[in-house]
């Protein structure tokens, strides 16, 4: 009873939003929760149920599985416009047609406890795990606590090989692991401030690495005893960066697709939706056609030329450490003569409290020192705190500018010899990072001959 | 000079490590020891300058009690010889009596201090902490599981702004002769630059200039300042 009651409110209430022209609220299912706490349990779902969930990447998997799957005439439900937290899924069966194929729900891990027990995925695909908000989400191990608690026993997990982490998830549910083949610029040791697994868990010995992507990814296996990374059941291979290309092998099948990223990390999200797609029994063409029609969401990346200059905006998660270790790294083995333009502080934070700048000495800002980057600009309310986070970068003092305004950091552009201008900003502050990219054009525009 | 890092494999959450990169760069010539968890500790056999731990996750802390245990004497030993500690985060709560967890049951700890501390898994604890040590104004920030209770008469700040070892208490941390333990994490020597000047001078290096004073000073400056706004919150 109680169901029906929070059903028929809820739906009011949606409704009611939708005329007021507001979207992407997770209201309507915030409320069908406090009426009924079990709601989620008992609202109907489409017949096959997959969750994404991992420290970062959610997005983009849900959004390229979403844009696939719909190429392919499934008719898909998903919380792409809202939240990933309970009340947005709820919100999200709320919105339903009834008529849907399939349900992509992107999912908050620290979100678990309160979905899992009244919906259970058929899939989860998790991409990689990783230290995050220390406010909210502290570090791996307890993501992973809260996940194992949580996640219900025939769920078919997709995980992640080349993450010791992830790939330890769920242990007693039915695994099938993904990976990426050895690259040329693979490492045998890590380079980055930050490795969540350093040791094996069961011996202590340091774990060793035959191939080594960033961070904790890659083929690891400890030296003293047997513990190792798992046989992925989906390798991407032959990746070439150049020609936009890659195979999928399983078992014993080869499989061409295109890429759709140019970066590590976002071709392991390819691969995590290749891997998921083959599993619902997609065909290897099905999945290539729709792909060669994929662009990574634009909130996350854009490009453009003008006279020459790429102007390119880049989402760079203020307050996730490796997410914008991965950024500066991309940023430095890009081709050619850059300079870096910077907004990642939490300005509402900064507004009515004080930012918790530990964060910055997880991030790999040492990669920003590299001789094709000409000049690093970084603006924001924190800028004193991150002139020193430059600096003890050992980057030179005469290739920072640290301001306090935003806007005012395409002023310090330098044109002369750049092939590229990145903006790199934060998730909050995407529109800022399209003023800038706008102020950008016109200067290219005015005074690049 | 050497200064022993213990445990960097995993106790390095939260930026903390910075620490020891920043005491790198600020001394040069000092040797710097990384003690891993399967290594006899080098203070157990030899002095050493400065001994350093940083928070970790809460197996990983039952892990370092663990193997702790059987140094404690050398741990107190040190402490009474006024060896140098600086302990960070979660680190504190090893040296305690003991860790409650949510179900009731407990880890024990390493019984040095009488003081124990009771997880709260669902609840994460995050606040600004403003306060004083010595003639020092330190800020900081704590994100924690974890309230600290007991005796912390021999306390590390007087917190003016924030929170104790709990939110009851305006004490925070543990400071017996030269050992500091603080619940406050991250770069704190890089936040504190003045408090970093007394360690350095603590551990034998008063004539070590800070690398990049000035800057530092100016972010201390304005982290202080907006510390002390009462119009900002704590969280």
């Amino acid at each position: 009873m109680r169901y029906y009651i929070a059903l028929i409110v809820s739906k009011l209430a949606y409704y009611m939003i939708k005329l007021i022209g507001k979207d992407g609220t997770y209201f309507p299912g915030k409320l069908a929760i406090k009426i009924c706490p079990d709601f989620l349990k008992h609202v109907k779902k489409p017949n096959i149920i997959v969750g994404v969930t991992g420290t970062n990447g959610k997005t983009t998997v849900c959004n390229m599985l979403i844009d696939i799957l719909e190429d392919n005439n499934y008719k898909v439900l998903s919380n792409k416009k809202g939240a990933n937290i309970n009340y947005g899924i709820a919100s999200t069966f709320l919105e339903a047609k009834g008529n849907e194929d399939i349900a992509i729900l992107e999912i908050d891990e620290r979100s678990s406890k309160l979905i899992y027990p009244y919906i259970k995925p058929d899939y989860i695909v998790c991409t990689s795990f990783f230290r995050d908000s220390v406010r909210r989400n502290a570090h791996p191990e307890y993501i992973i606590n809260f996940i194992n608690s949580a996640i219900p026993d025939n769920t078919t997990m997709i995980l992640n090989a080349d993450d010791l982490i992830c790939s330890s998830v769920a242990p007693n549910n039915k695994h099938i692991y993904y990976a990426m083949d050895k690259l040329d610029t693979d490492l045998k040791e890590s380079i980055n401030i930050v490795r969540d697994i350093r040791v094996c868990p069961k011996c202590h010995s340091e774990l060793k690495y035959e191939y080594l992507k960033y961070h904790h990814i890659g083929k690891a296996y400890c030296p003293n005893c047997d513990f190792k990374s798992p046989s992925p059941n989906y390798l991407g291979s032959e990746i070439d960066f150049n020609k936009m290309h890659m195979v999928i092998k399983n078992d014993t099948k080869i499989s061409n697709y295109p890429l759709v990223s140019n970066s590590i990390f976002n071709t392991y999200n390819e691969i995590a939706v290749i891997s998921l797609l083959s599993e619902l029994k997609l065909t290897p063409n099905e999945i290539k056609n729709s792909l060669k029609k994929i662009n990574i969401v634009e909130t996350r990346f854009t490009k453009e030329t003008i006279k020459g200059i790429d102007i390119i905006t880049h989402l760079a998660k203020g307050q996730n450490p490796i997410a914008c270790s991965r950024v500066f790294d991309y940023v430095k083995h890009e081709s050619g003569s850059k300079e870096v333009i910077i907004i990642i502080d939490d300005v509402e934070d900064n507004l009515i409290c004080s930012e918790n700048i530990s964060w910055l000495y997880d991030t790999d800002f040492e990669f920003l020192n590299d001789k094709s980057i000409k000049k690093v600009i970084i603006g924001g309310p924190r800028y004193k705190d991150n002139l020193v986070r430059l600096l003890l970068a050992n980057i030179d003092r005469d290739k920072i500018v640290a301001i306090p305004h935003e806007l005012d950091t395409p002023n310090y552009l330098d044109f002369n010899g750049i092939d590229k201008v990145f903006i790199l900003h934060d998730l909050h502050a995407t529109d800022l990072g399209f003023k800038i990219k706008s102020t950008v054009k016109d200067r290219i525009l005015k005074e690049v001959k | 000079m050497k200064i022993e890092i213990l445990y960097s494999e995993f106790a390095n959450l939260f930026g903390d490590f910075a620490n020891v990169k920043y005491l790198e760069k600020c001394l040069p010539k000092a040797k710097f020891i990384y003690t891993g968890i399967e290594d006899v500790p080098l203070f157990t056999h030899d002095k050493v300058d400065l001994i350093y731990m940083g928070p970790m996750s809460e197996s990983n802390q039952e892990l370092v009690i663990n193997k702790l245990s059987k140094y404690k004497k050398e741990i107190k030993d040190n402490i009474k010889d006024n060896t140098n500690f600086l302990i960070t985060g979660n680190a504190i709560e090893v040296f305690g009596k003991y860790i409650e967890n949510d179900d009731g049951s407990k880890i024990d700890g390493l019984g040095i201090f009488n003081v124990y501390s009771k997880r709260n898994m669902m609840k994460r604890f995050n606040t600004l902490v403003l306060g004083n040590f010595k003639d020092i104004e330190i800020v900081g920030f704590k994100s924690q599981f974890t309230q600290m209770y007991g005796d912390n008469s021999n306390y590390f700040i007087d917190v003016v702004r924030g929170t104790g070892i709990n939110p009851d208490s305006n004490k925070e941390g543990i400071k017996q002769n030269n050992f500091i333990a603080t619940y406050l994490l991250g770069p704190i020597l890089i936040v504190n630059p003045l408090f970093t000047k007394y360690l350095l001078s603590k551990i034998g290096a008063k004539d070590n200039k800070l690398v990049y004073e000035d800057e530092l000073l100016i972010a201390y400056e304005e982290r202080l300042k907006e510390f002390k706004d009462p119009n900002r919150n704590l969280d």
